[in-house]
């Protein structure tokens, strides 16, 4: 252990290591489980201290870190190719993306609102965990972080419009494989789809 | 104002819960919603999602991550 702080390391441990628990809840998004959510914390921590001098004072911290994330996973884990994580998902059209608005009768309504909310933390974690990363990443940004739009675009380096695109498909996704939990667990929620 | 179907509403739910829209288009869903109970089904079901998963994710680091990340830029401060 050194001596004294830095002036850098005393702005940065004030303005930077307090958004921790969102860099913390994004990271295990990201990666699905917590000893890999921390390596990436600390990670992305140490790129933004060395990238400190070019944080414009005054813009958004938070966003620019979860920029920095997630380049620091994508050279992590070399996820991406090099045409910048377009998957095959992205190419289909909306009804091939699953059943998840084709709730028809109110009591199917009502009973899949009953049961979305009492399913277990875990379930819709788990749920999310099995949506594939990038539209997982936008559900989380928008729907738990609260982004705008263009944010989360600059966030995860994508155009707006892809940006729409995922979190209606990332939500329909996530509902149906919660409608096929609800349905396991005996709720009485919406048809199956036949396809 | 605007007319909008059920369709065009249904197919807004996230840009409107979002406030990704004008303030005149949230104005035109917000109308039809309050006469509109399939509609009004449909938002209170994203509505309920949204804070279902909200909830869902809500794990804190540990304390031993935050001494961690601190060695870390230490070490970091030491080679500046």
């Amino acid at each position: 252990m050194s001596g004294d702080k830095s002036e850098k390391l005393v702005t940065f441990e004030q303005q930077a290591l307090p958004l921790m628990p969102q860099l913390y809840g994004a990271a295990l998004r990201w990666t699905r489980n917590p000893s890999d959510a921390e390596d990436l914390v600390q990670e992305t921590f140490a790129k933004a201290f060395a990238a400190w001098d070019k944080f414009q004072q005054g813009t958004n911290l938070k966003a620019w870190l979860f920029r920095i994330m997630t380049n620091t996973h994508i050279n992590l884990y070399n996820k991406r190719n090099k045409d910048q994580a377009k998957t095959a998902l992205d190419d289909l059209e909306d009804w091939q993306v699953g059943s998840g608005e084709s709730v028809t009768s109110s009591t199917n309504r009502s009973a899949e609102l009953e049961a979305l909310d009492n399913l277990p933390a875990n379930i819709i974690r788990e749920a999310m965990d099995q949506i594939p990363d990038e539209f997982r990443m936008v559900v989380y940004y928008a729907v738990v972080e609260g982004l705008p739009y263009a944010e989360i675009a600059e966030v995860m380096d994508t155009p707006v419009g892809t940006v729409m695109s995922r979190l209606h498909r990332g939500k329909k996704l996530l509902r149906t494989l919660l409608q096929d939990y609800a349905r396991q667990e005996g709720y009485d929620v919406s048809e199956k789809e036949e396809s | 104002m605007k007319q909008v179907d059920c369709e065009d509403v249904k197919r807004n739910v996230h840009e409107y819960l979002h406030s990704a829209m004008v303030e005149s288009e949230i104005e035109v869903i917000t109308a039809h919603i309050a006469n509109c109970d399939s509609c009004e089904q449909h938002y209170d079901i994203e509505v309920v999602f949204n804070q279902v998963i909200q909830r869902s994710c809500d794990e804190a680091p540990t304390e031993e991550l935050a001494e961690r990340v601190m060695r870390r830029l230490r070490e970091a401060q030491d080679h500046d």
